[in-house]
């Protein structure tokens, strides 16, 4: 008892301590006996317990959790037999991923002290934590992912697309950390071209998840970034923790752009993850999701000039093959529509043929008939054998040369027929006499 | 860092416009005056991506409170 008060020593000098002075002699018979006041027993005992008890664990079963508005937290805790009251003040409290329910089984580690006012001994809790893996982180997650759920903010169909070639890359983590070396080095290697915008924030501690979701609310608001990546490197449940924060979800869930959740190593799955339009398991592997790789693209490209040239020779192939075609189509339609004209065209002129023949036949019959007859009498008969008979065109015989000049168009009719003839002027021999 | 210019036109956009040229030259109904436009712009798009991929070097930058970037000095190692 180092701050011992000799005036307030309700026992005097403990036997037990051996560096005590010598045991006072009694008080004379007549003095009266010392009273204490309450607070100075209550302090004295507290003293006794704050400094004769080591902080420890005390394992039992949560009782009447209550949170003050100050953010102090009073239960009780139980067994079988017993109860021990505990508070967890503010900053304490704090640290706590959620409240422990009703019966549930945790230790707390604190210091036993008495609460002076109400006389009441109580453990003042340092670290409340449930039993089994992870206890309360577990509790809180499952609690925060209900919530979640429920409002739809893990639907499948709310995951957007990335975009396949981000011009600028948004990161949502500590400037100092491991993480953002990771993500450049593999931006630097896999796609130089693209700018990463950084909004450092503490990922870890008290205010952590605030200031997480500040950043993304900062960075989505600024509209540079194409796509972010929120997280950080690996670390114990409680380090990662601000990523399971309500802040950090309704941030994710709000940014106008896709974000990529990287929380810690690839067992580590936490609601912004779930939340995140893409959960990758480390921050290299979040890198690699958002933007191509460059090899690749360059590959393409070099590939797509040659590819260019074959669907432009395609098209003009396939332009004439369709000129062709066009062609072909138009000549078959041709045919198709003209073959009944055509074929009712040769049986019209078949007909008409047969018509003309026939009408040539009878008359040619006919005139054969009256020519055979009018063969006596007719000069045609002498004509058949041989001679011939000018005439004017207007039909008068020629009986003499000076009837048809030198110049005078006159016909020679002959059998079958009649000769346009012009004359040139008689023969000289044929007119010895003038 | 100085602050470089603005991309005339993201690499993304390029890509995806060459997407669309390839695809329009080779669907069966293009004519030829514009497959052999298409096919011009294309190449021009392939000369430009080539060169932004070539040229590119990581740009890093950290935004501030203020809205603005400013170019961020990470060690190289």
């Amino acid at each position: 008892m180092t701050e011992h008060d000799p005036e307030l020593d309700l026992f005097g000098s403990a036997p037990s301590d051996p560096d005590a002075p010598p045991v006072p002699p009694p008080p004379p018979a007549e003095a009266r006996p010392k009273v204490w006041s309450v607070s100075q027993v209550n302090r004295a005992v507290r003293g006794l317990l704050e400094e004769s008890v080591e902080p420890l664990w005390v394992g039992g079963e949560v009782t009447g959790w209550t949170r003050s508005r100050a953010g102090h937290c009073y239960f009780g805790l139980k067994d079988e037999r017993a109860q021990i009251r505990c508070v967890m003040f503010g900053r304490e409290a704090s640290q706590l991923p959620v409240d422990p329910e009703e019966g549930m089984k945790v230790r707390v580690f604190g210091d036993l002290t008495l609460y002076e006012a109400k006389g009441d001994y109580q453990l003042v809790a340092r670290r409340v934590e449930a039993e089994g893996a992870d206890g309360l982180w577990r509790l809180a997650f499952e609690k925060l992912r209900s919530k979640l759920e429920a409002e739809g903010l893990l639907a499948a169909d709310r995951k957007r697309r990335l975009p396949r070639m981000p011009a600028c890359v948004g990161v949502v983590t500590s400037k100092d950390g491991a993480a953002l070396r990771d993500i450049l080095s593999v931006l630097a290697r896999r796609a130089p071209w693209t700018r990463v915008v950084l909004r450092s924030t503490k990922v870890q501690g008290e205010g952590a998840a605030l200031e997480i979701a500040a950043a993304l609310d900062a960075l989505g608001a600024s509209g540079v970034a194409d796509v972010i990546i929120v997280g950080r490197g690996g670390g114990a449940v409680e380090d990662l923790w601000a990523f399971n924060e309500e802040p950090v979800a309704r941030a994710i869930a709000a940014c106008p752009v896709p974000v990529v959740s990287a929380v810690g190593h690839e067992t580590d799955v936490t609601i912004s993850d779930l939340v995140a339009d893409l959960r990758a398991p480390t921050p290299s592997a979040a890198a690699e999701a958002v933007v191509p790789d460059g090899s690749i693209v360059l590959e393409t490209l070099r590939r797509t000039p040659a590819r260019l040239g074959r669907a432009l020779t395609g098209a003009s192939e396939r332009r004439r093959a369709a000129v062709d075609a066009r062609v072909r189509r138009l000549e078959r339609t041709v045919e198709r529509r003209l073959g009944p004209a055509r074929q009712a065209l040769d049986a019209f002129a078949a007909r008409l043929e047969r018509t003309a023949m026939s009408g040539v036949e009878r008359r040619r019959a006919r005139l054969q008939t009256i020519g055979g007859r009018l063969d006596a009498l007719s000069p045609l008969a002498t004509l058949a054998r041989g001679y011939t008979v000018a005439t004017s065109p207007e039909g008068g015989l020629l009986r003499r040369v000076t009837d048809a000049p030198a110049g005078t168009r006159f016909h020679l009719r002959l059998a079958d027929g009649t000769l346009v003839a012009d004359s040139v002027g008689p023969l000289d021999s044929d007119n010895p006499h003038g | 860092m100085v602050e470089r210019e603005k991309q005339e036109l993201p690499l993304e956009a390029r890509l995806r416009r060459l997407d669309e040229i390839l695809a329009r030259m080779e669907s069966d109904d293009v004519p030829l005056e514009e497959a052999l436009r298409l096919f011009e712009e294309g190449v021009s798009h392939v000369r430009e991506a080539e060169r932004v991929l070539a040229a590119a070097e990581l740009r890093v930058e950290e935004l501030l409170a203020s809205g603005r970037t400013r170019a961020l000095d990470v060690g190289n190692d």
